[in-house]
């Protein structure tokens, strides 16, 4: 028997998942507090429609600056480390430590500095981005060829010229795995700052709604956060291959996992 | 630079974080309302750990953090493994996986709490949750990582699947296993401090939250230090194993 192809199985399944979304509360089998049906999920969403966009535009907001945070400190802070030896003996074990701190420990603190405004969400954010996208940027500094950089100087580069024309292309992937990677994890780290304590944003919504117990606004809220995160994905996934495409010319496009889960390399956050 | 250099220069860095942190509120550069000094919060902390209610905090946490682990464990390297040695199933759900892991697993909080209340099950349930998903990730990842040659030498001398698991997979993958634990266990302890800071009655996450919200900068910073600690140690205690398995594997 010849199996279906993985994609329109994949797309089967999100249909399942949809169609019981509905069907389960409706039935009865999953009381309507526990699991509002889609429609009236949708219904919602369509009568508050703007509010939701309101909040979402908020955190969008908050979102874009945590990710200049969290990319640019991330990114020059990982390259400096990484790319030079004596930083990255020195200090690479250090931040790797300092990873396993749990950083949502931190928002208490950020509040009380920066009031429950978007500058604490900003911050944690950036600080939640940060860690990661530095380690993976430190790491895949080093995995620029050595070769290069030797031709380059037997050729006679000059310093300047090694940078721009060697360091820079070679770093590319790295840079913009560090981008996607910061950007998915500030995502991540402004709604769950909003969802603790905040005044404003998707988050904030979506707990609000739940301590009044109104289910149906809840579920719309996690569905715009699901939407936008899963855009974010997408988006951010298709820029990447477009930029490093010529990277990989000449060879055989590497397909598979295209997210590399290497060993060595800090997992994405699952906050 | 050599090995005492190094740690030298790191003890010095941690001199200089620590003693700015000391100094910095003492001659007024910041405010000791926002950052109380050093010596101050670590004089807090010792009295707080003394505090009957703080150390039910601690059990209870840590009691939650060791049940979920439990739970995520066995789960996700099932399913880890299952994805990694079926490709077919590996093709349909890995692309399926990566976008789960893009999510903020935070949203699903509500609705721990609308089936399991806010106490104990409910912070077990979410941080297992939220765990399952990178013990999934690494172990696949472990599979992957073991040599498919290992496995077809070992196969043709006629290694039983038994001996094929003992011999080649346990081996090549110990050292990922013991990093697949040591990354679940960071992101299991995450887990469950998001679920204590938004909504608890117990545990340390509730009390560090309510310190926040009450401006008791002193007490949330020897809560704060106390958790980075735990959290330091476990992780370096790992990693020093990780370092050990490491040097009789190829």
């Amino acid at each position: 028997m010849r199996r279906p192809d993985p994609k329109i199985v994949r797309w089967g399944i999100l249909i399942a998942l949809l169609v019981a979304w509905e069907l389960v509360p409706r039935m009865g089998l999953l009381p309507e507090l526990f699991l509002p049906r889609l429609s009236k999920t949708l219904t919602v969403l369509w009568i508050d429609l703007d509010k939701y966009w309101a909040a979402l535009l908020v955190t969008l907001y908050e979102v874009v600056l945590a990710m200049v945070i969290a990319c640019g400190l991330g990114i020059v802070a990982g390259a400096t480390i990484g790319g030079i030896a004596v930083l990255r003996d020195l200090l690479l074990p250090v931040f790797s430590s300092l990873y396993a701190v749990p950083i949502v420990i931190l928002y208490p603190i950020f509040t009380a500095w920066f009031g429950i405004g978007s500058q604490s969400k900003v911050m944690f954010a950036g600080i939640y981005g940060f860690f990661p996208v530095m380690l993976s940027t430190a790491a895949g500094i080093r995995t620029i060829d050595p070769q290069f950089l030797l031709a380059a100087r037997s050729m006679g580069a000059t310093v300047t010229q090694q940078i721009t024309k060697v360091i820079i292309p070679a770093s590319l992937p790295t840079v913009f795995g560090g981008l996607r990677l910061g950007g998915a994890l500030a995502i991540i780290g402004v709604i769950v700052a909003e969802m603790l304590t905040a005044s404003a944003g998707i988050g904030y919504l979506v707990t609000l709604n739940r301590t009044i117990l109104d289910s149906p606004r809840v579920f719309a809220g996690i569905l715009c956060i699901l939407v936008l995160s899963v855009a974010y994905d997408i988006i951010a996934r298709r820029l990447e291959r477009r930029m490093v495409v010529w990277q990989s010319a000449g060879r055989r496009q590497q397909q598979a996992s295209p997210r590399p889960i290497a060993q060595g390399a800090p997992a994405p956050a699952a906050a | 630079m050599k090995r005492w250099q190094i740690i030298l220069v790191r003890m010095a860095i941690l001199a200089l974080v620590l003693g700015a942190w000391e100094l910095a509120p003492r001659m007024g550069f910041v405010n000791p309302m926002l950052l109380p000094p050093l010596s101050e919060v670590l004089a807090m902390l010792k009295t707080q750990i003394a505090r009957p209610v703080v150390q039910e905090a601690i059990m209870i946490t840590a009691l939650e953090v060791i049940v979920a682990f439990i739970i995520a464990v066995p789960i996700g390297a099932a399913a880890g493994v299952a994805i990694a040695e079926f490709p077919y199933a590996g093709a349909i759900f890995k692309p399926m996986l990566f976008y789960v892991f893009s999510i903020p697993k935070s949203i699903f909080l509500p609705m721990f709490i609308l089936i399991f209340g806010i106490g104990f099950q409910q912070k077990v349930a979410y941080a297992a949750f939220t765990t399952a998903f990178v013990v999934l990730m690494s172990a696949t990842a472990a599979v992957e990582s073991v040599k498919s040659d290992y496995i077809l030498v070992a196969r043709s001398f006629g290694a039983t699947p038994l001996q094929i698991l003992r011999r080649v997979y346990v081996p090549s993958m110990m050292p990922v296993l013991l990093e697949t634990l040591r990354i679940s266990m960071i992101f299991n302890f995450t887990g469950v401090m998001i679920a204590e800071m938004y909504a608890s009655r117990t545990g340390i996450g509730h009390l560090i939250s309510n310190w926040g919200e009450n401006f008791q900068m002193p007490q949330l910073f020897a809560g704060v230090i106390m958790l980075a600690v735990v959290a330091i140690a476990f992780n370096e205690t790992v990693r020093f194993l990780e370092a050990r398995c490491s040097t009789w594997r190829t």
